[in-house]
């Protein structure tokens, strides 16, 4: 059995916790962008006039819903690839 | 071998054991919609029962691949590598954690065709239709994860402690990334049944919405699946 040292347990450690940052970020912004894009439907649903209007407020509004979902992703890639 | 066997026995029990929570629920909510439908349109109950199976049908697929996944990590319980042992270990958390969106966003348009149709049952067909396009398309945060597991047991048996770390990170990535990304698609093809069950003529431009809908709530399951994917193969 070869010698584990701490700095190969740190490393080892940070891919864990990216995997975890990642797979646990991706959770809300999904649902977040699932909410607004079932409720974009719905008015369009009521209103197929307003549809244009609707779609891009949705699109700006899951944009932003998104973001967190980058914030975990840049920190999952620098948990990989920097520490 | 003993440890390494243990592992892939524990990751099959987590495939199967937590993948079949989505499917359960889902099917469960398009069942209490159609007998609630059934109460208010007693004489659509053969429609009405057809289309819950199809849907019901649909929703079982994520435990399907569960179930896919849970049987193959057994077969393998032979292994003597400690690091063999660990990706199935992680295969079995990718997909039974990735199972549980789909098969809850598999259950929210199906619900919601049911309700549709007991309101208006001669719209069934159109519903229908547009309740499978939106079930296909939340299908694929399964069929992520059910990659990302497959490649997980197909790795080469070679791999110190970093790689495990790493093959671990990615069963978790993948596994949780699956699941917001497959609820949020249900939500959209939920509302998007909704707005078809009230007037079928405007089917055209919701299936054209609800499609741009999930194509964007899919994207941090993409994000998942680079992350886990680097995880795997870069590290």
């Amino acid at each position: 059995m070869e010698v584990i040292t701490g700095e190969q347990l740190i490393k080892a450690l940070a891919l864990l916790a990216a995997g975890l940052s990642m797979g646990l970020g991706a959770v809300g912004p999904g649902i977040g962008e699932g909410f607004v894009g079932g409720k974009a439907c719905e008015s369009i649903g009521r209103r197929p006039d307003e549809a244009n209007l609707i779609t891009k407020t949705m699109i700006i509004g899951q944009a932003i819903s998104e973001t967190t979902g980058i914030y975990a992703l840049v920190v999952a890639l620098i948990l990989i690839f920097v520490v | 071998m003993m440890v390494s066997s243990l592992f892939s026995v524990i990751g099959s029990g987590i495939a199967m054991g937590l993948g079949s929570i989505g499917s359960a629920v889902g099917e469960g909510m398009i069942a209490m919609s159609a007998v609630e439908s059934l109460g208010r349109q007693p004489k659509a109950s053969a429609k009405l029962l057809r289309i819950m199976i199809i849907a019901q049908a649909v929703t079982e697929t994520a435990a399907i691949f569960a179930l896919v996944i849970s049987l193959l990590l057994l077969f393998q319980a032979g292994t003597d590598s400690l690091f063999k042992g660990i990706t199935y270990l992680s295969a079995g958390i990718a997909i039974g954690l990735g199972t549980i969106g789909a098969g809850l966003g598999a259950g929210l348009p199906g619900a919601s065709a049911m309700k549709g149709i007991g309101k208006q049952p001669r719209n069934s067909d159109v519903l229908t239709v547009h309740m499978i396009i939106g079930q296909a398309v939340t299908q694929t945060s399964t069929i992520f994860a059910l990659t990302v597991s497959l490649i997980l047991i197909m790795l080469a048996p070679t791999g110190g402690l970093l790689k495990m770390a790493a093959c671990l990170g990615a069963g978790f990535a993948m596994g949780f990334g699956a699941v917001g990304p497959g609820i949020g698609d249900g939500l959209v093809a939920r509302f998007a049944n909704l707005g078809v069950a009230r007037d079928p003529r405007n089917m055209g431009l919701l299936t054209r919405t609800m499609i741009i809908g999930q194509a964007i709530t899919e994207t941090t399951d993409i994000y998942a699946m680079v992350v886990s994917l680097i995880l795997i193969f870069v590290i």
